[in-house]
């Protein structure tokens, strides 16, 4: 019985043998190329990860940024990949197989556009959970990624057409610099006609797309791969109509909506606000979490500025201009300069510049006469001094006699400031502060 | 015929003369539309990727049609695979100074030659290890993600691995790219390019 046993579990286990196209897309050059993408796109975004890294909405425009070099690359995989029959020659022997010259140019075309969009698809994973744990506000965005992933596939397929048709070792690097060069051209030329139709295009600082935006570009660019697949290997060509149809429907509706597929993120409008101080603090909404630290940078500031009137309301972050009696909260995005990774770099610089704001620094530019630059230092050193400014001090301890005489008298007025009794020094700054919130040059008041 | 324009046509010599030209002529015609009289730095694009390209049709003719009848041959083959590599890279170092005439300290003729250097260097070791036929890709792979990527690169490592980026005086950008051609040289000329097999 044993024996016999043996003998029908032997075939049972030759039928499982696996499936013949398995090795197209688990062996050789497909799996590469999704890993050149990833390593790409991922070395690049690594490169700049203190620029996106902690905002959601900068994660999602890096991600999409680097489709520039992830679509040339999967063309040029494609067009690589599209030349195999020819470099083996066997290109005569897939001629008297019974499969039609569709299924067999898909076979070996369609493991390499789902690689590359599969690599693609996993940098901009990585980049949301490398994002994730120093996300301060806001919310994944991820509306782009399914036209981001079909144009990837469609430029492999596109590219594997090229690579069949053009029997030249050149045809890949030209598609991969052509197609860089190109869409870098688009990309960064804002009046070029027919822009939106580069799937390498995206929103102008924090915007977002229109919901239909990413479907219509998926079947802009998979419409004419389609075409390029069907026009090349289709028994009956003329279906290659109904996809160039298809493909040229959404091309006009993104062309015909132009600027209409952008809307700016109503969270971007929206800010958060500490109003136990004075003035109070607010933040944007997007990173609402850094209120905390940002009220901590500040706190040495309003701590000092207690029973001072005519200040501002507040420090505002809404991403538009300060509105009358605010000041503009010094600048936390573009990120990877004063904030990286949800931390503020320079508490001490960000103090400042809060200083600076106060001051309405945005009055119209007059001559600033002596007295009122000496007044301006003075507020500066009192309510937020830098190790920046002791540089500059030590700078003109070394210059020349003016500069010397200029130190000696800023050096005075900062005593005068900081010797005089806690009542003047109010009155002081309430003056001052009135006279900077009516950009009135001549009112500031001498120490 | 002789023997070395016997060796030119035999690496496809004369289609890569005529594609370098192209190169060029691409290079120069980008180059009047970007503009660039008063800010030099607008020329970056040219900079960076005129040399890529050239780079890359250098390294499509570095292939031998007939790896295992050369290896038979009593001559040195080394001396030759040199003067290919060397010959070509001057051509086109040549080729793609005059789309960027003047700004020498910023983005100008040092800059593109030191480009061409690098690039031709990372596209002649990527051909003795990975073969002519995708000898293009770590270049570009690297040129674009650098392009791409080094915007917010700062500080005096910065200045050695974003050097096709970097300003034609910088002497840490010039090191890396003369160690990246140094090195691509030598292995080209020392093994030659990767036997290329007919799978792939």
């Amino acid at each position: 019985m044993a024996l016999a046993t043996e003998h029908v579990t032997e075939p049972a286990a030759a039928q499982r043998a696996p499936h013949p196209l398995r090795a197209e897309w688990v062996r050789g050059f497909a799996p590469w190329a999704g890993a050149a993408v990833l390593l790409t796109t991922g070395v690049t975004l690594w490169a700049k990860a203190d620029q996106w890294q902690g905002g959601w909405s900068e994660t999602a425009g890096q991600a999409h940024s680097v489709m520039l070099i992830a679509l040339p690359l999967a063309a040029a995989a494609g067009c690589r990949h599209g030349g195999r029959e020819r470099r083996r020659r066997t290109e005569e022997l897939w001629g008297t197989t019974v499969r039609p010259p569709l299924a067999r140019l898909l076979a070996a075309a369609l493991p390499v556009a789902v690689w590359v969009a599969l690599g693609y698809l996993l940098t901009a994973a990585l980049a949301q959970l490398a994002t994730w744990p120093y996300a301060q506000g806001d919310h994944p965005h991820l509306t782009l990624l399914p036209g981001d992933t079909a144009a990837m596939a469609a430029g492999a397929l596109t590219g594997h057409v090229v690579g069949r048709a053009v029997p030249t070792r050149l045809a890949a690097p030209l598609l991969a610099m052509a197609g860089y060069v190109g869409l870098g051209m688009v990309t960064a030329d804002r009046s070029a006609p027919g822009r939106v139709l580069s799937p390498t295009v995206g929103p102008l600082g924090v915007g977002l797309p229109v919901w239909w935006q990413p479907w219509a570009m998926a079947v802009w660019t998979g419409g004419l791969a389609v075409t390029a697949v069907l026009a090349y290997a289709a028994r009956r060509r003329v279906t290659a109509l109904l996809p160039l149809a298809a493909a040229l429907a959404a091309g006009t509706l993104l062309v015909q909506t132009g600027n209409g597929l952008w809307h700016a993120d109503p969270i971007a409008r929206r800010q958060v606000c500490d109003t136990s101080l004075t003035p109070a603090v607010c933040v944007n909404a997007r990173y609402a979490g850094m209120l905390p630290q940002v009220r901590d940078a500040l706190a040495g500031i309003t701590g000092k500025l207690r029973g001072v009137r005519n200040l501002p309301v507040r420090w505002a972050d809404h991403g538009g201009a300060p509105h009358a009696g605010e000041a503009q909260l010094p600048g936390i995005t573009p990120l990877g300069w004063s904030a990286v990774r949800g931390r503020l770099t320079d508490p001490e610089q960000f103090a400042w510049e809060a200083v600076a704001a106060l001051e309405g620094y945005d009055c119209p530019e007059g001559p600033a006469t002596a007295p009122e630059l000496r007044a301006d230092d003075a507020v500066e050193y009192y309510l937020a001094p830098t190790s920046a400014q002791k540089g500059i001090d030590e700078d003109d301890a070394r210059g020349d006699a003016a500069r010397r005489a200029d130190l000696r008298e800023r050096r005075a007025a900062r005593a005068r400031l900081a010797g005089t009794d806690e009542r003047t020094r109010r009155e002081w700054l309430s003056a001052y502060f009135a006279a900077r919130a009516d950009c009135d040059a001549e009112g500031v008041p001498a120490l | 015929m002789t023997g070395p324009l016997l060796y030119a046509r035999s690496r496809a010599l004369p289609a890569t003369l005529a594609a370098l030209a192209g190169t060029a002529a691409f290079a120069l015609w980008a180059a009047g539309r970007l503009d660039a009289y008063l800010d030099p730095d607008r020329r970056v694009p040219i900079v960076a990727l005129a040399p890529l390209l050239a780079s890359a049709v250098i390294g499509a003719s570095l292939y031998s049609a007939s790896d295992e009848l050369d290896r038979t041959a009593v001559h040195r083959w080394w001396p030759r695979r040199l003067g290919q590599l060397t010959a070509l890279t001057a051509l086109a170092a040549l080729l793609v100074v005059p789309a960027v005439l003047g700004h020498a300290d910023t983005f100008g003729p040092p800059a593109v030659i030191r480009n061409t250097l690098g690039c031709t260097g990372v596209t002649a070791t990527a051909a003795v290890l990975l073969g002519a036929r995708l000898s293009w890709l770590p270049a570009f792979a690297y040129v674009t993600a650098v392009y791409l990527g080094s915007s917010a690169a700062r500080g005096r490592a910065a200045t050695v691995w974003a050097w096709p980026m970097q300003p034609g005086a910088q002497p840490g950008a010039w090191a890396a790219a003369l160690a990246a051609f140094t090195l691509g040289a030598a292995l080209y000329a020392a093994r030659g390019a990767r036997p290329e097999g007919v799978g792939g």
